[in-house]
């Protein structure tokens, strides 16, 4: 995106950094909204629901019947609260506390994708990235435990750490099972793949992945401390446990921590098992609203896309809320039990059980063609894998295997296979939250340019690849382990064993030539 | 998962976190009042719970020392302050035992619906409570919800919803007026499901099982020995209920009137109503136990004011009529225990004479029940204390009086 | 003109740095094993604009969300008081500077020695590597990263990580049960203790 800013404000080299900031600012400024609404709105539903639950009605006063300013209400109370600090609190953990959950909560986003393309960063490493920060959470809750100075703040912390770490492991192992299923760790790659109907879903992949999704839920409720796992914050037994201490600003900190992380793991989940942004019918398809039409429509496409993202990861947090106003709190024994008895070996018997289906039915369980018309499409003519990275070659899902083109042509105008009316990969160069456009380097490189392959971005067009992820180099993988396991699997009938061709030192110089045109 | 208690002496660590004395309230969310608890914790074990109690205490017995019997009779209400009507029968009956009363059939039959309907009150608040200290908020409301129809009948026939002071010395203060029994049977009726409801939530509930099953389990001696009553006792297996088992002046309060103890007995419940299955990892005297109790109980009690309502309807006449104010008490004293929702609640009065008695007396149900939470509480967790002290279901204004 | 990659850059090594010095310097127990947190945490920073994001990442899981955890609850549990005074004696204080000193200027001149470290600007339009899938086949004997190593005698050695990796994982369960074992509550032949109840 700001390759994109710099190039059509014509910016002299020495105001580039400016576009930089500015689109740093920019998303962060975005994700900063989608979360504060997030949470803001959040409470406004938790309030609902519990009192739908109850029996009773919740909020109906503040701004109209159904009380939807409450939570501004809310919001402004607590900034208008005495700001305390206790005399025996550790006075600067103290204040750090919640701005550290919160920025952790807040750093998951980064690398969540709202639709194709719509991602602050574009990591390679998604899952892993979003699983680690996740973590980090952790320590706002034992500082702030240990820095009130009260005997029952550190108990609730030492709760809350335990539980958390410990969930981690399950969380983790569920969390690479569609991992394992997609080949890659690359959200938006994961996302793609389940482009079409519900039934491309990663959830109704196979039997494993299906019961994965509900270990995963467990674990994902008890990472976010929410009820039945919500010792921390168990009000009938130690006051607020961490939270004791706090009031005001910061204890508002902590709770949209916490609705953010329930978002971003909600979100997470519906990338991970329910396809992200593809609905269960291919609406966007059916209304035209693709890169093919054209940029606007892409872009009309991908907002319907992050709509329904946001939409499931509402979902999400609701069954969450329900499950706190239904279910009685565990004790923290027993959260650990279920944690090291149940969840651990089910999402480790869950993740043996994907390898092996992997392994005996790569194609799935539902709707998938041959696998030799697979192989032979992502195939392009030197055995270079056409897609990003950390996919396996020869291996593909069914519904990215109607790209129609080998080497693809650059922009998005590209004739779209009619096969299963499934949607052109979007390229993989990641322009920040400008989705749809194609990134078109205006120097030197035409139409035709092979996705797959290392772009060049030219001259003025160079950015700082730690700021934007920028081209994905491909990995060319042509072992002769994987091609001889590939064939076996994958029957591909005609594969002749190159040489690497390319290293990774010469990558970038991949360019082959004028365009290829595909044909069937 | 059942915690085995082990002797805190026995066990040894070569870690060695210290101990810390924590103190739970007087103001804390589930205490069930203004009650303290110190607990002497090893991480999350506990080796030792002291209840401190006294900060309600509002010296009632002293003042009766003052007042007449029906001007003490507020006070009554104001110990155990969620089942008044309870307090005022107990009190009642000790002066009338005390003045050799009897009251007519009809005021009789009414005492009987509204202890009755008082003591499902109750267990509403002691099984919605139950279930918010263990975190599940929703039963909570719905058991509230409940109350509140049983407490606008209440106000129907006294005027108050929580201190009552309906039943008095020599019978009730007014009858009840007309249409209560009709509104009473509707509340009957839909209250029904409303307890399936509450097992599916709470009974049945995997999670409250797991929380309760095993936890603060007590022996039919121990619980003897701390002289503790009424569910708590029955959770342990021991069939003793006051109503049939007490004093010739309180059961022919109840003769004619057909109902179970509800205790375990040689390995089930009486199964004159369906109940659900009693989970395996409840042992006999747990905090499972104590509140399946209090459930069943319930049940128990609907059946008692259904059968009160069609007496009630065959007696005509009064409802009985106060004693004066000025009424001499007699020389001599009076003891009566009743079956409160809580426990054994006992008064005593010691006449001497005149109009104000010499001494008075409540014993009180909650008091003893919670006596025993030292003993129930050692070698647990935590988060096991408002487990077990939800379950003895204790309210301090019955145990400061 | 701000480059944001020195910017970025300068940042997390001062960070990383100067709340490793703090760490050194603090007094107060909980916050020195913050300070670390910090620091780790820059350095995760600079994994990140570094490219390896996988590394980066894993910086961020193992160590700031794993080992200080650990570490942040073994200070909160055990500290007697939160305030340390550590006296360090005058000759504690030398021999520290003369071990610390001679393994800084060790370790800058053999960083300074690198041939392929002097006088190499960084390129700024380097791209990426995508560095997980090349991890992983090199993991698993597919060694991208020496597609350059000509010589097939070498190439036919080179095998993967993913034995030492497994060797590695188990050494480390060994370690993690046997900790468990030797700190578990072990209960003492007993001495017979009479149940008795206490009068009311």
């Amino acid at each position: 995106m700001a390759a994109y800013l710099v190039h059509h404000l014509d910016l002299a080299p020495q105001w580039q950094w400016l576009a930089f900031l500015g689109v740093a600012l920019f998303q962060c400024g975005i994700l900063l909204g989608i979360v504060l609404t997030a949470a803001g709105g959040f409470t406004w539903l938790e309030r609902k629901v519990s009192g739908r639950i109850q029996d009773r009605l919740g909020p109906t006063r503040a701004g109209g019947r159904f009380g939807w300013l409450q939570a501004l209400a809310d919001g402004v109370k607590l900034i208008t609260k005495e700001d305390l600090v206790p005399a025996e609190a550790d006075a600067m953990l103290f204040r750090l506390a919640p701005y550290i959950s919160f920025c952790a909560s807040f750093a998951v986003y980064l690398a969540l994708p709202f639709a194709d393309g719509w991602v602050s960063q574009r990591l390679n490493t998604a899952v892993f990235f979003i699983l680690a920060v996740a973590g980090l959470e952790v320590f706002g809750v034992i500082l702030g435990g240990y820095a009130s100075g009260s005997k029952w703040s550190l108990f609730g912390a030492m709760r809350e750490a335990a539980q958390v770490v410990s969930y981690e492991v399950p969380l983790g192992l569920s969390a690479v099972v569609p991992v394992l299923v997609a080949g890659s760790m690359d959200l938006v790659t994961i996302g793609q793949m389940q482009q079409g109907w519900f039934t491309s879903w990663l959830i109704f992949h196979d039997p494993f992945t299906f019961l994965t999704f509900f270990v995963y839920l467990t674990c994902a409720v008890a990472s976010v401390n929410r009820a039945p796992f919500d010792l921390a914050e168990a009000e009938s037994e130690l006051v607020a446990g961490f939270l004791t201490e706090y009031s005001g600003f910061r204890w508002s900190l902590f709770f949209m921590a916490e609705y953010a992380s329930m978002t971003a793991v909600a979100g997470l989940a519906a990338i991970l098992f329910f396809g992200g942004w593809n609905g269960p019918l291919p609406i966007t398809e059916w209304l035209g609203l693709n890169a093919a039409r054209g940029p606007a429509a892409g872009w009309a496409g991908d907002l319907l896309g992050s709509l329904n993202f946001l939409f499931k990861a509402f979902v999400g947090v609701t069954v969450m809320m329900w499950l706190r106003w239904t279910l009685p709190r565990l004790r923290i024994d027993q959260v650990m039990t279920v944690c090291l008895k149940y969840c651990i070996p089910l999402s480790a018997t869950m993740f043996v059980g994907v390898v092996v289906w992997t392994y005996l039915l790569p194609g799935g369980l539902l709707l998938h063609p041959r696998l030799g018309e697979v192989g032979e499409r992502t195939m392009g003519p030197e055995g270079a894998s056409l897609d990003s990275p950390g996919q396996r070659p020869g291996y593909r899902p069914t519904l990215l295997a109607a790209s129609p083109n080998g080497a693809q042509p650059r922009d998005a105008n590209v004739a779209r296979a009619p096969f299963q009316g499934s949607g052109v990969p979007k390229d993989t160069v990641s322009q920040g939250l400008r989705p749809g456009l194609s990134s078109r380097a205006p120097s030197g490189l035409s139409a035709g340019e092979s996705t797959g392959v290392a772009r060049k971005v030219a001259g003025t067009l160079r950015v700082p690849s730690a700021l934007t992820r920028s081209v994905r180099s491909t990995t060319v993988i042509d072992s002769p382990i994987l091609s001889v396991s590939n064939r076996a699997r994958s029957g591909l009938k005609t594969r002749v064993d190159k040489p690497p061709a390319a290293s990774s030192a010469n990558v970038a110089q991949t360019v082959s030539g004028p365009p290829k045109e595909w044909s069937p | 998962m059942v915690m085995e208690k082990v002797d805190p002496s026995l066990v040894e660590f070569d870690v060695r976190t210290d101990e810390m004395l924590v103190n739970m309230g007087p103001q804390h969310p589930s205490t069930h009042g203004v009650l303290r608890l110190v607990l002497r914790t090893d991480g999350e074990v506990v080796s030792e719970v002291t209840p401190h109690i006294g900060y309600l205490h509002r010296c009632a017995e002293k003042i009766g020392e003052h007042v007449t019997p029906r001007q003490w009779i507020p006070y009554t209400d104001r110990m155990d302050y969620l089942a008044g009507m309870n307090m005022n029968l107990g009190w009642a009956l000790t002066v009338e035992k005390l003045l050799g009363l009897a009251i007519p059939e009809r005021g009789r039959h009414l005492r009987v619906i509204i202890c009755e309907l008082g003591r499902i009150a109750n267990h509403l608040v002691a099984a919605g409570c139950y279930g918010l200290d263990l975190g599940s908020f929703t039963p909570f409301i719905y058991c509230f919800r409940e109350r509140e129809k049983i407490l606008d009948l209440f106000e129907l026939a006294c005027g108050a919803r929580l201190t009552y002071s309906y039943i008095t010395v020599g019978g009730l203060v007014a009858d009840v007026p007309r249409g209560w029994m009709e509104k009473c049977e509707a509340f009957l009726d839909q209250f029904e499901p409303v307890i399936a409801e509450l097992h599916a939530v709470l009974t049945s509930n995997e999670i409250f099982i797991r929380r309760t099953a095993g936890v603060g389990a007590m022996s039919a001696e121990q619980a003897i020995d701390y002289g503790c009553t009424g569910p708590v006792l029955r959770g342990s297996g021991v069939s003793w209920d006051l109503r049939r088992d007490g004093e010739p002046r309180y059961t022919q309060m109840y003769e004619g009137y057909r109902f179970e103890v509800m205790a375990q007995v040689d390995g089930s419940y009486p199964k004159d109503e369906p109940y659900p299955p009693v989970p395996p990892a409840a042992v006999l005297g747990d905090s499972w136990h104590r509140f399946f109790v209090r459930m069943l109980e319930v049940v128990q009690s609907m059946k008692l004011v259904r059968q009160g309502i069609e007496r009630y309807r065959r007696a005509p006449g009064p409802v009985g009529e106060p004693i004066k104010q000025n009424q001499k008490l007699p020389q001599g004293e009076a003891y009566l225990e009743t079956e409160a929702p809580k426990g054994q609640m006992g008064f005593m009065v010691v006449g001497d004479g005149t109009a104000i008695p010499w001494r008075v007396r409540a014993r009180s149900s909650s008091f003893c029940n919670l006596s025993v939470i030292g003993e129930l509480c050692r070698g647990c967790l935590i988060a096991d204390v408002p487990a077990v002290l939800g379950s003895l279901d204790i309210v301090l204004g019955e145990v400061d009086r | 003109m701000i480059n944001w990659h020195t910017f970025f850059f300068w940042l997390f090594a001062l960070a990383s740095c100067g709340f490793a010095v703090a760490v050194v310097l603090a007094n107060h127990i909980v916050r020195m094993a913050f300070y670390l947190i910090l620091s780790l945490g820059a350095v995760a920073g600079l994994f990140f604009l570094a490219g390896a994001d996988l590394v980066g990442a894993m910086q961020l899981m193992i160590y700031v969300g794993g080992t200080l955890v650990l570490l942040v609850f073994g200070v909160m549990l055990t500290a007697q008081g939160p305030w340390v005074t550590m006296k360090t004696g005058p000759l504690q204080l030398l021999a520290s500077w003369l071990v610390g000193g001679s393994l800084l200027v060790l370790l800058v001149w053999a960083a300074w020695s690198v041939p392929d470290w002097k006088g190499r600007t960084i390129n700024p339009h380097a791209e990426a590597q995508p560095t997980a899938s090349r991890l992983g086949l090199g993991l698993t004997g597919v060694r991208v990263d020496q597609l350059q190593q000509k010589d097939p005698v070498l190439r036919r050695g080179m095998s993967g990580y993913l034995l030492p990796f497994e060797i590695v994982s188990v050494h480390l369960l060994v370690v993690l049960i046997g900790a468990a074992f030797l700190a578990r509550a072990k209960k003492r032949a007993g001495k017979p203790t009479p149940q008795e109840t206490h009068g009311p």
